[in-house]
């Protein structure tokens, strides 16, 4: 039985909440619960594990663990941590193109902010445009699953032909069991018959296995080419999407929309309260008087 | 899933509209394994070709057709098709899941409904009604 997305997302966001009233309960007395959580949790899974055969427990298992790891080829533990720290620095060192610098990072980041801040906002122009963007994502969309289409049905065309092919050996095969059986009656000592006979026989199987297997091919074909229907359902979503951005759109430059007749008159550049830009009392009055010297 | 029902013979010729490539193989893809051979359908990616097939040939037996399609839409063109042939069985495959559209759809003349996605177990049960009549 096939469950709908409705099912599987409230099935997925059960699974989701349940840690969070684990957490909760967890939350009321933190020390108490951890310790006793804990606690809980090995012995459960010690009993889980001494209910396996084959597990045993002597509480020697750091030892085993260093044993084991002993005994693997290539696997050394001198304890430096500091070493392979060094060592890692001596494999970066040595491979070509990478270096270490601290101020990589930083820079890196302010380089692709001032890119974004000279990218955005882009120009209106058409491969800019949203709609033309995602009319393109659409289209290019449906030229692939055409593609995806096209191999399916090559697939199909191929499992057809090896059908017939079977089908035809299929013939083959069951004329040589009766051959083979009527010859192993009239000639019950000759061995070479009966050994053949029962060799055709098996193959008879082998040919029918391939049909069988044939055919559950096709089928999971079949099955994909189904699925393939969520790629129109998809496309109408874009469309969808499409539709909502040409009125948003069309609402946008109707409400901004100048409809006054009046001439566009020129704004002004600098208005007092704007910023540091603007002259103050005492500059404007001595920028007069110097431009009176003159 | 095996099908092993056949209507050719019983349904000749079909009329496939949608506006999605993709969508026309796959119903084509159907009809194919129901027994109608390749050149028993027709396909047309909109209402203005499909009907202009429609006038040209006129002997289908059956129009299957998308309702979201430019040019004309699937709704125009089963009402162009039920002024002119009142008996040809009509069957819309569309996404349009809404108690509305199928109302809408069935009052201007369709005799089925399927929803997209759909199985070529649908379809067939479908078409093999319509047969039965």
């Amino acid at each position: 039985m096939s469950m709908s997305q409705e099912e599987i997302e409230a099935l997925m966001n059960g699974a989701d909440s349940e840690p969070e009233e684990v957490a909760e309960v967890s939350d009321d007395t933190p020390e108490e619960s951890e310790s006793s959580s804990d606690d809980s949790e090995e012995t459960n899974i010690d009993d889980i594990l001494a209910g396996i055969d084959g597990i045993t427990d002597d509480g020697s298992s750091e030892d085993n663990f260093d044993d084991i790891l002993a005994g693997i080829d290539g696997m050394t533990d001198d304890g430096s941590t500091e070493d392979s720290e060094d060592n890692f620095d001596d494999i970066l060192a040595g491979i070509e193109g990478i270096s270490e610098d601290e101020n990589s990072e930083p820079e890196k980041e302010s380089v692709t902010q001032t890119s974004d801040e000279e990218k955005y906002p882009l120009p209106v122009e058409k491969e800019h445009k949203v709609v033309n963007q995602l009319n393109e994502v659409a289209e290019d969309s449906e030229e692939k699953a055409s593609q995806i289409f096209d191999v399916l049905s090559f697939i199909l065309d191929e499992n057809a032909e090896i059908d017939n092919y079977n089908k035809q050996m299929n013939s083959f095969i069951e004329k040589q069991i009766e051959l083979l059986e009527s010859l192993t009656t009239k000639f019950p000592n000759v061995e070479v018959f009966k050994e053949n006979f029962e060799l055709a026989d098996s193959l008879l199987t082998v040919s029918k296995n391939l049909s069988e297997k044939v055919n559950g091919e096709n089928n999971k074909v079949f099955e994909a080419m189904e699925l393939m229907q969520y790629h129109d359902i998809n496309r109408q979503k874009i469309e969808r999407v499409m539709a909502v951005i040409r009125k948003l759109s069309s609402y946008l430059n109707g409400i901004f929309e100048d409809d006054s007749g009046k001439p566009e008159v020129q704004i002004a550049k600098h208005i007092p309260g704007d910023g540091t830009d603007t002259v103050g009392e005492d500059d404007l009055e001595a920028l007069i008087s110097e431009f009176s010297d003159n | 899933m095996q099908l092993i029902f056949n209507i050719k013979g019983i349904i000749m010729r079909i009329l496939i509209v949608d506006d999605s490539t993709t969508m026309r193989r796959i119903i084509g893809n159907v009809v194919q394994q129901l027994g109608v051979a390749k050149e028993d359908f027709d396909e047309a990616e909109d209402g203005v070709v499909a009907w202009k097939l429609f006038q040209e040939k006129g002997n289908y037996d059956v129009v299957l057709t998308d309702w979201n399609m430019p040019n004309m839409n699937g709704l125009e063109l089963v009402k162009t098709i039920r002024a002119k042939d009142k008996k040809i069985p009509i069957v819309m495959i569309t996404t349009e899941g809404g108690k509305g559209e199928v109302i809408t759809a069935l009052k201007a003349g369709v005799n089925n409904y399927i929803v997209k996605p759909f199985s070529a177990d649908v379809l067939k049960e479908k078409l093999d009604g319509l047969v039965k009549g």
